[in-house]
Parts: C-alpha cells; sequence; structure tokens
C-alpha cells in the first residue's frame, strides 16, 4: 500500500479559536485511492482533529483535480454493505474524526485526465477552513 | 431479511485450535450452485459450469463502489498472493460478480479487475439473469436512487465455491486477508 502524504496544508481558521496544541483544524494520514481502470471515482481517507475551543462543521470538500467530491459513509448492516452521502462531518472541540475504510470517507468523483498531486480543500459552509496538497496513492 | 441463513452452521470444532476456521461458516452439506447464463469479463457466455475444477471466491460488488468493494477486492488479492507464496494448496480464483447491471458492461469490469490481479474474473449480466444466482443463495442486492443518481445496497459476504460448483463456506464482512489465510487452506484441505 502507498500512504500518501500531506505535501502541505494551509489552515484558514480564524487563529482566535486555535486550541493549546498545533493548528485549529489538523489533517493527517492521507490516503487518496487512483481511480482503477478508467472508473470515474476513487476514496479519499485521512483523520481531521479539532484543535480549537469549538465545533468544526465540514460540510464540503473540493478540488481542482476532481469534478465533485462528496462525504460518505459505509455501513454493514445485518450482512448488507451500504453507501449513503452524508451531509456534514461535526468535529467536537478537540475531538479527531478518521475517514477510513468501510466508514465515513471521501467519494472522488470526475478526475482530472493527470493525477499526481491533488489539492483538497475543507470548508464549512462557504468559509474554507483547510486546505492540503497530498499524492494519490493505491488502495490497500 | 434472511441473508445465507438456514443452510450455514459453524462445524461443530470450527473455534477450537489452530486446525480449524475460526472465521468462515462451513455448510454441513455444500450446496450446488443454481443454474445460470451469465457473461464475463471478456463478453463469453457463462454457466455453472464455469466453476467446476477449481475452488472460487465469490463476492458481489460493483464498479462504481469506492470503498467496500476494492477493499475486499484487495483483501481477496493480499490473501490468495499470501497464500501462493506459502504453497498452502489450491488457491481459489477471486469472481467479482456485478449487482449493477445497468452501469458494469463486460468492458467496463474487464478494466475493473484487471487491478486485482491476473486470473480474477468478472461476471455481469441483466439483472433478472443475476437474481437467478444470487436469489438461491440467499445473496441481496437492491438498487437504491440518490438525489444524483444511484447506489447498490449488497451483501457483504464472500462465498467459497468448491470445484464441483457447490456453495461449500460463507465469510461474512468485514473482511480482513489473515481470516482467508487462516481458514482456507484448513477448509480446502479438509475436502
Amino acid at each position: 500500500m502507498i500512504r500518501a502524504i500531506v505535501i502541505s496544508a494551509i489552515v484558514l481558521l480564524a487563529s482566535g479559536c486555535q486550541g493549546p496544541s498545533g493548528p485549529p483544524v489538523e489533517i493527517l494520514d492521507v490516503e487518496v485511492t487512483a481511480p482503477r481502470g478508467g472508473m470515474g471515482m476513487s476514496a479519499g481517507y485521512l483523520s481531521i482533529t479539532n484543535n480549537s475551543d469549538a465545533l468544526v462543521s465540514i460540510t464540503r470538500v473540493a478540488s481542482p483535480q476532481y469534478g465533485k467530491i462528496e462525504l460518505h459513509e459505509s455501513t454493514l448492516v445485518d450482512g448488507v454493505a451500504r453507501m449513503r452521502p452524508v451531509e456534514s462531518l461535526e468535529i467536537a472541540a478537540g475531538d479527531t474524526v478518521t475517514l477510513e475504510r468501510g466508514g465515513k470517507h471521501l467519494m472522488l468523483m470526475q478526475p482530472a485526465d493527470s493525477l499526481d498531486n491533488v489539492t483538497l480543500n475543507f470548508y464549512s459552509g462557504d468559509a474554507l477552513l483547510v486546505s492540503i496538497e497530498t499524492r494519490v496513492g493505491e488502495a490497500g | 431479511m434472511a441473508l445465507l441463513a438456514g443452510a450455514c452452521s459453524k462445524t461443530p470444532d470450527a473455534t477450537i485450535g489452530d486446525n480449524a476456521p475460526t472465521t468462515a461458516t462451513v455448510l454441513p452439506a455444500p450446496r450446488p450452485l443454481p443454474e445460470f447464463a451469465l457473461v464475463d469479463e471478456s463478453g463469453a457466455a457463462q454457466s455453472r459450469s464455469l466453476f467446476e475444477g477449481e475452488w472460487h471466491l465469490l463476492f458481489f460488488g460493483f464498479t462504481n463502489c469506492p470503498d467496500i468493494c476494492p477493499t475486499t477486492l484487495a483483501t481477496l488479492t493480499s490473501a490468495t498472493k499470501e497464500l501462493r507464496q506459502r504453497n498452502a494448496g489450491p488457491v481459489p480464483r477471486i469472481v467479482l460478480v456485478s449487482v449493477d447491471p445497468r452501469t458494469d458492461t463486460p468492458e467496463r469490469l474487464g478494466e475493473y479487475i484487471a487491478y486485482f490481479g491476473e486470473g480474477t474474473r468478472g461476471l455481469t449480466g441483466s439483472e433478472d439473469a443475476l437474481r437467478e444466482l444470487t436469489e438461491p443463495l440467499g445473496v441481496y442486492f437492491r438498487e437504491v436512487p440518490l438525489d444524483d443518481g444511484y447506489t447498490v445496497d449488497h451483501s457483504a459476504a464472500v462465498l467459497l465455491i468448491n470445484p464441483d460448483g457447490e456453495f461449500h463456506a460463507l465469510f461474512s464482512g468485514p473482511h480482513k486477508a489473515e481470516n482467508f489465510i487462516h481458514d482456507l487452506p484448513l477448509i480446502v484441505g479438509s475436502s
């Protein structure tokens, strides 16, 4: 498995909310899978930590390299796998939300023809909270 | 909803020691697969005889599924690769049966499964043709409309088919490679 790393992160949350440890919103352990065999979609996995002293709500993720990104959640109930859109990710002050296989994840659609480094912008409403750049890897 | 129920039960010693399957549910009496008429990734017609002469791992998914399906197929690929390296007896071939007949043409299926190792097969067909295979096995799938398209709910189980073309054992999700690596040689070796 190739685990992509965060090449750079620009944190834009108002600095007045910053807690004692690190940037107000921190994104780590990023893996963006490559579209397979011309399929129009892949997945993104990562952890988001809210170091601020206020609730953070991520309502949208966008990227210049993808036509559309949705927040999704996979569940396994009574042996049936389901995937549904998620309206937002609510991260309480001091908490971490993990997007992982079989759970919440980013669904990345309409990729650019050539994908190497990609930028992911995380928004709360119209406000850009954090922007990261990462490499596209392969699903493990 | 009854999924793969009734006929399946753990073998009496299924949880005892290292010489018994710990995850798989082995059918007390393997069940012949139903007759079906589907096409493979090359567009060639396939029937129950496809499964004769070799062990197979059957998973039901679709190519527009970005999370559970590729994760499951990567898990199966990893497990079978490890079993081949260990020379652990016959290693089952992986088969993805599409539950999205509206989108998954043979060509699309072929491009997709090529990512999961040489020898991985794909099956697709009309919804009616798919249900001839899935319903007798208790495998569930249903297209679910979304605001901007649709998704497909589907059984997460992996079915082990024996070389006589019979449903032999069941792995329920969520799947881990180590479970297949442990259980498959025990099941295949004892049959």
